[in-house]
């Protein structure tokens, strides 16, 4: 044996090390490039400040001008007026598209209407544009049972 | 003298044998004439007294700091509104003062459903157009937003084409009730409906002067004669006037009479329309309300009843004035005025608001609005309940796309002659509808080139065949198997169709064999997006296609993929909409709501929406659309001026029968199309002929222009992908590696073969080395 069988034994580990990378390579690769992609790709929520060119809601003077109109439309729900409320938050939606409160009010004038297939319509859309606002979703996810519950009948307004 | 006392017996006897009755039946057949009136007067003034057209409006403009506007069309808007620009600063409402760098209003007051604005003066300083502050002048403060009043756009005229705001006797100030009496009839609150005295004033006026020069008729003879008799001069007629006026009287009450009179009277003529009554006048020679007038403007008034187009301030100013002093003095002499009054007021020159000739706005969109209006009213309750119908129209947008075709239009026909037609019917024509996507309010409506030319709407009416304007449904239809960065076959295929067959071509010849999904749409590739339509299921795309609203026949041909069946123009742009609205599909919107003339809501209308679509195929929809903008064919966009984030798509027909461009943003979509109705080629590409006008509408609207993009919703990856291979990029290894964006369970399943080996194989190495580091 000596340094010789010693050469041997360290060429064969070395093959054997050799062999088993590239196995490893080959058999194993797949499954190491299925797992990666999920790791680089980008969802909405990780994009954070990656988004160009979107306007920050609440920051910019036509979201100001549009967040305006909405508490007009949510004073005129407190009112029980869901059509007068529609009408003005409809005229917000058309000067901020991405105000996501309106669609919540939007939904809670429809709610009230007793249309509850629009109501879980814009609750949708709510949901859409306020995920980032913890405070707003969890409204937004309570809405959606409301909205549930009265479609289904057991909730407070009468269909 | 007893002869004589027998004489007069049998003359008594005769009397009452024979005129007596006679006189006694004429009393009695007038007692009976008269009661008859009183129950035809009756029966006109409990009723509805007046046909009042029924008016249209816009809907109401928004401004706000920050925002960039028109300032051309803005001044337009305030014109069209009433506004007058004055030297001073704006102390009455309606005023306005112009600088380059700011703008003073005094706002008029609204009222529109659920709400009442109160005018106030504002200062709108500007930094070239775009607004940099808003503030109430009377305050100080600063506004976050202002609105303005919705713009009248048509009126439903019954046969007589009158106008008339009606007012109550409540609203009308002292001085132009004064002024009407000392006009008219000062003795109006003293006589029974005929005045004695006055008659024979007129008559002596009218002998002395040889001619006739005075009426003797008071305001209730004139009642009865404008609004139950003919202006026929004749006796029976005068009589007939004389009984009204003594039934009038003794039926209502003098404030009643009067109020009546003040909404009756002719007080002048705007074109073809007859302007009636003193609400009205009001407006149309002052633009204010009846409780605004000033002294000099009541005196105008008063003194126009007598001839209302011959002392006209519109027609002659001086002669206006003139009288307007006459009546004037009439109310000094009487009392009504005091001699300070009089005094300051004489001198002033007569002011008037100026007016534009009717014109029927909007005239396309109108006319699909007519269209829903009459399923709900008669033609005659529309020209007769005066109701008021607010609208979506914008008439900025509205202008700015009249204004874009026809500029368009003509460019074309310069640019090559063969398109011009001397016959109008024959000329080319174009088409724009101008919608916000999220709402589905239609903001404006061009349906042809003349609408007096030609009434055929050819948005709401038209079927024409999309061409590649339709491709986006069909990549729609496979974003459920195919990516953006999927590979399409690029290679000449004859299909078979009902036993004929068909070779697709594209439309420019190209050599490579294979491109993406993303390279087929935005450079509107026939072969391949005919290849992931066979891919897809013909029948998969009718059925997308279907649920998007689109009414007109499809089969399930191969040439569906490249829009061979026709459309409806308004159908195709609410189908772009869901791209822009988070997968929503809007109604399209034109009414929004109809109130009776006491301001009760009759009809309203909301945005409806239906999910069409999830918020992710939407998204991607919009990125691949986006890069038709970006390096497809709608690149020369950019030569346009528009540098913000666009996704658009254009189409072109076989034979360049059609040219069509649809574009959006997330605020507004507009669709334009270009072609002959008769089929004839345009001789153009969507590119080329309708791009342009889209390019033009857009620059004149900054206002709907954010310049913001769509938020990557839940459901959509975005990351590097290798240019080569389209797989996911190794990092710092691919040399062209590019965005990508994907659905989250459609993502690329493997790294790039190509430069992913180099870096595995050289992990193995370094594996290696590391193995022998460890001895």
């Amino acid at each position: 044996m000596g340094s010789k069988g010693f050469s041997i034994h360290f060429k064969a580990v070395i093959a054997t090390l050799v062999f088993g990378s590239l196995l490893t390579f080959l058999g194993c690769a797949p499954s190491v490039v299925k797992s990666k992609p999920s790791a680089s790709w980008e969802t909405s929520q990780n994009a954070g400040g990656g988004q160009k060119n979107i306007e920050k809601q609440g920051m910019s003077p036509r979201a100001l001008a549009a967040l305006q109109l909405t508490e007009q439309g949510r004073l005129f729900l407190e009112k029980k007026q869901p059509d007068d409320a529609i009408g003005i938050l409809e005229r917000a939606l058309n000067l901020n598209p991405d105000n996501g409160r309106n669609y919540y009010y939007l939904a809670e004038a429809w709610l009230m209407k007793g249309n509850f297939g629009q109501a879980a319509q814009f609750n949708r859309l709510a949901h859409i544009y306020l995920k980032d606002d913890n405070e707003w979703l969890k409204r937004v996810l309570l809405q959606k049972e409301r909205i549930t519950e009265e479609a289904s009948g057991s909730g407070p307004f009468k269909r | 003298m007893t002869k004589n006392k027998r004489s007069i017996n049998i003359t008594i006897k005769r009397l009452f044998k024979w005129y007596l009755p006679v006189i006694a039946l004429i009393l009695g057949m007038m007692l009976v004439y008269c009661w008859y009136l009183s129950i035809q007067i009756d029966k006109r003034f409990s009723g509805r007294r007046w046909s009042i057209p029924s008016k249209v409006y816009s809907d109401t403009t928004i401004l706000y700091p920050g925002q960039k506007i028109n300032r051309v069309l803005f001044n337009e808007k305030l014109w069209h509104l009433g506004y007058r620009k004055v030297t001073h600063k704006p102390e009455e409402k309606g005023e306005l003062r112009i600088s380059m760098s700011s703008m003073e209003i005094y706002l008029h007051d609204f009222k529109v459903p659920s709400r009442y604005k109160e005018g106030v003066p504002v200062n709108i300083r500007f930094d070239k157009d775009r607004i940099i502050s808003i503030v109430n002048s009377i305050t100080d403060q600063p506004m976050s937003i202002m609105e303005l009043e919705p713009e009248e756009v048509m009126l439903f005229f019954g046969p007589k084409r009158e106008r008339r705001l009606l007012v109550s006797i409540d609203q009308v100030p002292m001085n132009v009730i004064h002024a009407v009496l000392a006009a008219e009839d000062h003795r109006f609150y003293e006589h029974k409906g005929l005045d004695p005295r006055g008659i024979l004033r007129a008559i002596y006026t009218d002998l002395r002067h040889g001619s006739f020069k005075q009426g003797g008729s008071t305001i209730t003879q004139q009642l009865a004669k404008n609004y139950f008799l003919t202006p026929k001069r004749t006796l029976i007629r005068k009589l007939k006037e004389l009984f009204m006026s003594l039934t009038i009287e003794r039926l209502y009450k003098k404030n009643e009479i009067l109020e009546i009179y003040l909404n009756e009277i002719y007080m002048g003529q705007n074109g073809s329309e007859a302007i009636n009554g003193i609400g009205e006048a009001s407006i149309f020679y002052f633009g204010k309300a009846v409780e605004e007038l000033s002294l000099a403007e009541a005196a105008t008034l008063g003194g126009l009843i007598r001839a209302p187009n011959y002392y006209s301030p519109y027609i002659d100013k001086s002669r206006c004035r003139k009288r307007r002093n006459v009546v004037l003095n009439a109310m000094y002499k009487q009392g009504w005025i005091s001699d300070e009054e009089l005094r300051t007021t004489l001198p002033l020159p007569v002011k008037t608001v100026g007016y534009a000739a009717y014109r029927k706005k909007a005239p396309y969109f109108m006319d699909y609005l007519s269209d829903q209006l009459t399923a709900l009213y008669s033609p005659q309750d529309l020209s007769s309940l005066g109701l008021k119908i607010y609208t979506t129209l914008d008439t900025q947008v509205q202008i700015a796309a009249e204004n874009a075709l026809k500029k368009g239009l003509e460019t074309l026909e310069k640019s090559n002659p063969a398109l011009s037609r001397t016959d109008p019917q024959k000329k080319l024509q174009g088409a724009i509808i101008v919608m916000q996507p999220k709402t589905g309010y239609v903001l404006a409506m061009v349906g042809g080139r003349n609408y007096s030319v030609s009434q055929f709407n050819r948005i709401t009416q038209a079927r024409r065949q999309p061409g590649s304007a339709f491709k986006p449904f069909v990549y729609l239809s496979g974003l459920d198997q195919f990516t953006p960065a999927s590979i399409l076959s690029n290679k000449p295929v004859t299909y078979e169709i009902d036993g004929k067959e068909w070779t697709p071509k594209n439309y420019t010849p190209m050599t490579e064999e294979c491109v993406t999904v993303r390279d087929a749409l935005a450079k509107s590739i026939n072969l391949a997006t005919v290849d992931l339509a066979m891919q897809v299921g013909i029948d998969h795309i009718v059925k997308t296609a279907r649920s998007l609203g689109f009414s007109t026949p499809m089969k399930p041909y191969p040439s569906i993929a490249l829009g061979s069946f026709e459309v409806i123009p308004l159908e195709l742009a609410r189908a772009y909409c869901p791209f822009a609205a988070d997968g929503v599909l809007p109604f399209p919107l034109t009414l929004k709501s109809v109130l009776d003339e006491n301001g009760n809501i009759l009809e309203q209308r909301h945005m409806t929406i239906n999910e069409v679509m999830t918020p992710g195929k939407a998204f991607l929809i919009s990125s691949l659309l986006q890069s038709v903008v970006e390096k497809g064919t709608a690149s020369s966009l950019r030569d346009f001026g528009i540098t913000y984030p666009v996704a658009a798509k254009t189409g072109t027909t076989n034979d360049y029968r059609d040219a069509w461009f649809v574009g959006y943003t997330p605020d507004i979509l507009a669709l334009i199309w270009v072609g002959f109705d008769d089929g004839a080629p345009i001789y153009a590409t969507g590119s080329k002929a309708a791009l342009p006008i889209w390019a033009d509408l857009m620059n004149a609207l900054p206002q709907y222009v954010a310049g913001g993009w769509f938020r990557m919703p839940q459901g959509v990856v975005r990351g590097m992908i290798c240019s080569e291979n389209r797989q996911t990029a190794a990092k710092d290894k691919c040399p062209h590696p590019m965005e990508e964006y994907f659905l989250a369970d459609h993502i690329p399943e493997g790294y790039c073969p190509t430069y992913g080996h180099e870096n595995s194989f050289k992990r193995i190495i370094n594996g290696i080395k590391g193995f022998f580091n460890t001895f």
